[in-house]
């Protein structure tokens, strides 16, 4: 091909994007519109430079930061913010040239000092990024103008266009560095306009962008954590696109469905049954050879995956030029199996532990290779463990035998290099191929060593390779422009937009106020009964009360810290991930403070504690206490609303019960009362949600539009969940109502009160009922703290980010300071309200009062 | 009012007796190697619709559903009962104790199980799973913590109202201690309404393990369990409705049965239920 006609071609490819740029706007009506995304997981925070989680980088990636170079759809590594660039000829200098007229969401003109200061923040001693290994070549990063910089490197790096297209090493303004985590400062097309913790990130469109502009004016990126929810919030309408739907069985359905589209790429992630070549019996090739045998990838990737993914026999992803296909190099065949385990002294077999992570392919994939497994005598013992028992016991510790896990990094056949890797793997010749792979840059020979390294991984047998971890694209018809392939962790929304006007969920603006305003009003209530009961207990008594108040608080502090403590799992290496370095992780610990000793912790705790400071979250980088006024405004509102809903059903039910005691009508409506509460929560959450969620569009399948979209809006989505919740717990008190009733109506008083002429119903309201107030009261305040905190499956199952799921999501996430003071708090709360119980207590039976001895 | 009434066993409860007995049933043929086969991997049997050979259908691996509802009923009922017999043993003497000594050794019970109570159910099963490893036994004690303030507080709300009653005072005067009238004179007064709270207990524990298994902290796969089940189901409700079904009514038929069973025997056994009875 003559350079002419390259270049002609290269002119009609760029009028053709033109061409695409200047139509692809005019079919979207009005400002471009709003969609919703949903996310598995919500980002630990926004500083993509200093975490590695994927959740981060599915936000902000190519929609909010940019580096010097990007990664498109199809892999291929184009300039970002970098306008062009040179290196030298013996591949140790990198000139770049930026993009003149560039600037930070903040106004400020970006400079060549900026992608230095993000470099050399990146690649510092203390740094927090997870690519900080990486940069390890770097010598220098020199500003040789405002728009012009070197990277020199001590040895030539051939990747390094590559790793500087990737998420982590993404250029920020110096002055929002050090509040990246909450606030992101980039140059990207889309800007962050708000957080609403536990339930969305929402982004706006940047208006002074460099290069075409957003076509969509607003992004919300939902946080969906679990697959039932997923189908229910696209289903509903809540979320209008997937990236990656979470449930494989219901494409099919979804494919034919003509609301929406489905297109299934892949992704860079190898999945793995990782095995730990240290450890007897794996340091024997025969067995990690014997285990390949003994499976079969295909019933995995239909049994677990519906048949989304691909075979692989290697480390390397199949869509990559250099893939070497070696998925035949085992295959199936358990006799072999057998025979290979018998050969290594293993006849009988042998007895296995199989960790599994949370992922769903992780979870599925289990269960068929243990039953593969067994087949050939290797007896597998299932343990499913969170993310952060993951990242202490199998990654960091190396404690395991078997393990299944996806690797999502692209170009990450370094792993089997790194010396202490969990792998326990170590082949000199392999990390010489690698070093003469960093080395290369002729193409050819590049191509030749990646289809080497994919062979001796193979001939190690050093893992079982499963399958390549499909992309698995849902969204509504009308929806275009989002990526097909994942060749980069990002969800880029850049090019996304809409046929028709989107009538997707406006984001409603959070606010802390009411939350405040309910805490206040619940205070000052409680106030206003404590006067009230002034005049039926003494100031002796309510002091006495009050003293033993606070020293339960006092031992549940220390119980809580101890118990905290104990928990496995460090919160620096939950937040570091993967590729961290040891030094980075216990830069982040000292950072915490987690270095100090444990005595040391709690005072300073305590102390806090005294001041009013619930200290700062380790993974949202925000006040606890901001935290927890959030989701308060979500959950004591909900348990308010269940137990009212609760009541409501309990009274109607107890009280006709009790006129009707011993009679057919008793019988059939505690039999009512029973089935009612046999019924769990979640089961019938759920039958809600298809109900009246999705068959009948009358209320949203889950999430909370804050109070900020009105009190009708947030008290609708709240409706559901309260029913879900009341229903038993409404059944259970009428039963005790019932019981409490059937025991006072056959006492004396009441008796007498019937024998001078009252009806039974006055007999029952008058004189039963008072009495029979005590049981229903301790059930009635045991109720509330359950709803307060023990909602959490049907939050998780309603998306709600309520106080329960922040508990649940923090101890996975090891955030041990939000654990500990909300623990702290709720148990404030039981007690509170306990201590009220029994105050009531005193009220309704005068004998409890005397002597103050209740 | 019918002989059968009077003699406390109702239809609600026979019918309670009759369901647990076959789920009894039901979980002991789970032992024998006849749900073995039923319960290996088939991936080519997948996702089948009820029908004459898998009266359940089967699930998406192949495993036939009504054998993994059986063997499900072991975990669950094993669970519950352990779980309400922790709560029960430790609970109601520590109730008596509150409401017979008042002061400092009641206030110590009092807040002991506010503290307990206190507890995120999940966060405590969390724990224990990291320390114990996730699995039945964890199950049990996770659930079976929480019905021990569930009873002390039981006990004493109720058992320091019955502290003031004449009979009470009739024994004090002849020279009784408080833990003696506590044990002797309260706590059978107190029996039905152990009773009913236990058959509540009973059923929550049931629920609850459910819920543990459904966010992945009960019994371990490939164990069944209803939670699991369930929660596995979810996901595949528009294509195989039956999975979520079938466990769900189990789930639900097992506390509605100890439910009625637990009421026919508290009106049976309760002393005034009788007296209440007599015409």
């Amino acid at each position: 091909m003559s350079d002419r006609r390259r270049t002609r071609i290269a002119r009609l490819a760029a009028a053709l994007a033109l061409a695409a740029w200047t139509l692809a706007p005019a079919a979207v009506a009005g400002d471009g519109g709003a969609i919703a995304i949903g996310i598995p997981l919500e980002p630990p925070n926004l500083d993509p430079s200093a975490t590695s989680a994927e959740a981060t980088q599915d936000v902000l990636y190519a929609n909010v930061f940019e580096g010097l170079t990007r990664i498109v759809e199809d892999g291929r590594v184009v300039p970002a913010l970098a306008r062009d660039w040179s290196v030298s000829d013996d591949g140790l200098v990198y000139r770049f040239r930026l993009r003149p007229g560039v600037r930070f969401h903040d106004g400020t003109p970006l400079t060549a000092a900026d992608v230095r200061f993000s470099l050399d923040r990146a690649r510092a001693a203390d740094s927090k990024n997870p690519l900080r290994d990486l940069l390890q070549p770097l010598r220098a990063v020199r500003v040789e103008d405002e728009l012009t910089l070197s990277v020199v490197l001590e040895r030539p790096v051939a990747e390094l266009l590559t790793y500087l297209g990737w998420g982590n090493l993404v250029i920020l303004s110096p002055a929002s560095a050090a509040a990246a985590a909450t606030a992101p400062v980039g140059t990207g097309p889309l800007r962050f306009r708000e957080w609403r913790k536990g339930d969305a990130i929402v982004l706006e469109r940047n208006a002074d962008y460099w290069g075409p502009p957003a076509l969509l004016a607003r992004v919300t990126f939902r946080v969906v954590p679990d697959a039932s929810t997923a189908l229910a919030a696209l289903l509903a309408g809540d979320v209008d696109a997937f990236s990656n739907f979470p449930a494989p069985e219901n494409l099919a359905a979804l494919s034919r469905d003509p609301r929406f589209a489905v297109v299934v790429g892949s992704t860079e992630g190898e999945t793995l049954l990782a095995i730990n070549n240290a450890r007897p019996p794996f340091n024997d090739l025969r067995v990690r050879q014997a285990l390949a045998h003994a499976i079969d990838r295909n019933a995995i990737i239909q049994g677990a995956m519906y048949g989304y993914g691909q075979p692989i026999g290697s480390h390397f992803p199949p869509h990559d030029p250099a893939y070497v296909d070696l998925t035949g190099r085992y295959p199936h065949d358990p006799a072999r199996a057998r025979e290979l385990l018998r050969a290594a002294g293993y006849p009988h077999g042998f007895d296995v532990t199989l960790r599994l992570p949370p992922p769903y392919y992780a979870r599925r994939s289990g269960e068929i290779v243990a039953a593969e497994l067994a087949a050939v005598g290797v007896r597998v013992h299932i343990q499913n463990i969170e993310w952060a028992q993951w990242l202490e016991q199998v990654f960091r510790n190396r404690d395991y035998e078997l393990t299944i896990v996806s690797h999502t990094e692209p170009m990450d056949y370094d792993i089997y290099a790194r010396p202490g890797y969990y792998f326990g793997y170590s082949n000199p010749h392999y990390a010489a191929l690698l070093a003469e792979l960093s080395r290369s840059r002729d193409a050819a020979r590049r191509r030749q060593l990646l289809g080497e390294l994919q062979r001796t991984l193979a001939d190690d047998s050093v893992n079982v390779f499963l399958f390549e971890l499909p992309k698995l694209g849902v969204w509504r018809h009308e929806l275009h422009g989002l990526w097909h392939e994942a060749p980069i962790q990002g969800i880029d929304v850049t090019r996304a937009y809409l046929d028709a006007p989107g009538d997707s969920a406006a984001p409603g603006a959070a606010s802390r106020l009411p939350a405040l305003l309910l805490l206040a009003t619940v205070v000052g209530l409680a106030g206003l009964g404590l006067v009230a009961l002034r005049r039926h207990v003494s100031a002796w008594y309510l002091a006495g009360r009050g003293a033993s108040l606070l020293a339960t608080l006092l031992a549940a502090s220390v119980v809580i810290f101890v118990l905290v403590d104990v928990l496995p799992g460090d919160p620096a290496a939950y937040m570091m991930g993967l590729n961290a370095s040891p030094e980075a992780v216990a830069a982040l610990r000292a950072d915490y403070g987690l270095d100090a000793p444990a005595w040391r912790q709690y005072l300073d705790w305590m102390l806090g504690l005294a001041r009013g400071d619930f200290g700062t979250s380790y993974t949202y980088r925000v006040p606890v206490a901001g935290l927890v006024a959030e989701r308060l405004a979500v959950s004591l509102p909900l348990a308010l609303y269940a137990l009212t809903l609760a009541v409501a059903i309990a009274a109607p039910l107890g009280l006709a019960a009790a006129l009707r005691r011993g009679r057919r009508a008793d019988a059939v409506l505690m039999g009512v009362a029973q089935a009612g509460l046999a019924v769990p929560n979640f089961w019938l959450a759920l039958l809600l949600i298809l109900g009246f969620a999705v068959h009948r569009h009358w209320f949203p399948a889950g999430g909370f539009p804050g109070w900020g979209a009105g009190a009708g809006a947030a008290l609708w989505a709240l409706t559901l969940p309260a029913l879900a919740l009341a229903v038993p717990q409404g059944c259970i008190l009428a039963r005790v109502l019932r019981a409490a009733l059937g025991e006072t109506l056959e006492e004396d008083y009441v008796r007498t009160a019937r024998a001078k002429g009252l009806s039974e119903r006055q007999a029952l309201l008058r004189h039963a009922l008072p009495n029979a107030l005590i049981p229903v009261l301790t059930v009635l305040g045991l109720q509330f703290s359950f709803l307060l905190a023990g909602a959490i499956i049907v939050e998780t199952v309603f998306a709600l980010p309520g106080l329960g799921r922040l508990i649940f999501q923090a101890t996975a996430q090891r955030d041990l300071i939000v654990v500990r003071s909300v623990v702290l708090l709720l148990v404030a709360a039981v007690v509170a309200v306990n201590f009220v119980v029994e105050l009531l207590y005193a009220v309704v039976d005068p004998r409890l009062r005397q002597g103050g001895q209740a | 009012m019918s002989g059968a009434a009077r003699r406390g066993v109702g239809p609600g409860s026979a019918f309670g007796a009759a369901v647990l007995a076959l789920y009894a049933l039901l979980a002991l043929a789970s032992l024998t190697p006849l749900f073995d086969a039923a319960l290996t991997l088939n991936l080519g049997a997948r996702l089948v619709a009820p029908s004459s050979q898998h009266w359940f259908g089967t699930d998406p691996l192949g495993r036939d559903v009504f054998a993994m509802v059986a063997v499900g009923a072991r975990t669950s009922l094993l669970v519950a009962a352990g779980a309400v017999l922790l709560g029960l043993l430790l609970g109601t003497p520590l109730g008596l104790v509150g409401a017979a000594r008042g002061g400092v050794a009641g206030e110590l019970v009092a807040r002991g199980s506010d503290l307990l109570f206190a507890f995120p159910a999940l966060l405590l099963a969390v724990l224990l799973s990291a320390a114990l490893g996730p699995g039945a036994l964890t199950a049990v004690i996770a659930i079976g913590v929480f019905n021990v303030p569930v009873f002390a507080r039981l006990v004493r709300g109720s058992g320091q109202a019955l502290m003031t009653r004449d009979f009470v005072l009739a024994a004090r005067a002849a020279g009784r201690g408080p833990l003696a009238i506590a044990f002797v004179h309260v706590l059978p007064n107190l029996a039905g309404l152990l009773l009913v709270q236990a058959a509540i207990q009973l059923s929550l524990g049931i629920a609850a393990e459910a819920g543990l298994s459904y966010v992945g902290l009960g019994a371990q796969p490939p164990a069944p369990s209803w939670g699991r089940m369930l929660s596995d189901a979810q996901t595949l409700a528009g294509v195989a409705p039956w999975l979520a079904w079938f466990p769900g009514l189990a789930l639900a038929l097992a506390v509605l049965a100890l439910g009625l069973l637990g009421d026919g025997l508290a009106r049976t056994l309760d002393p005034r239920a009788g007296a209440r009875r007599a015409p």
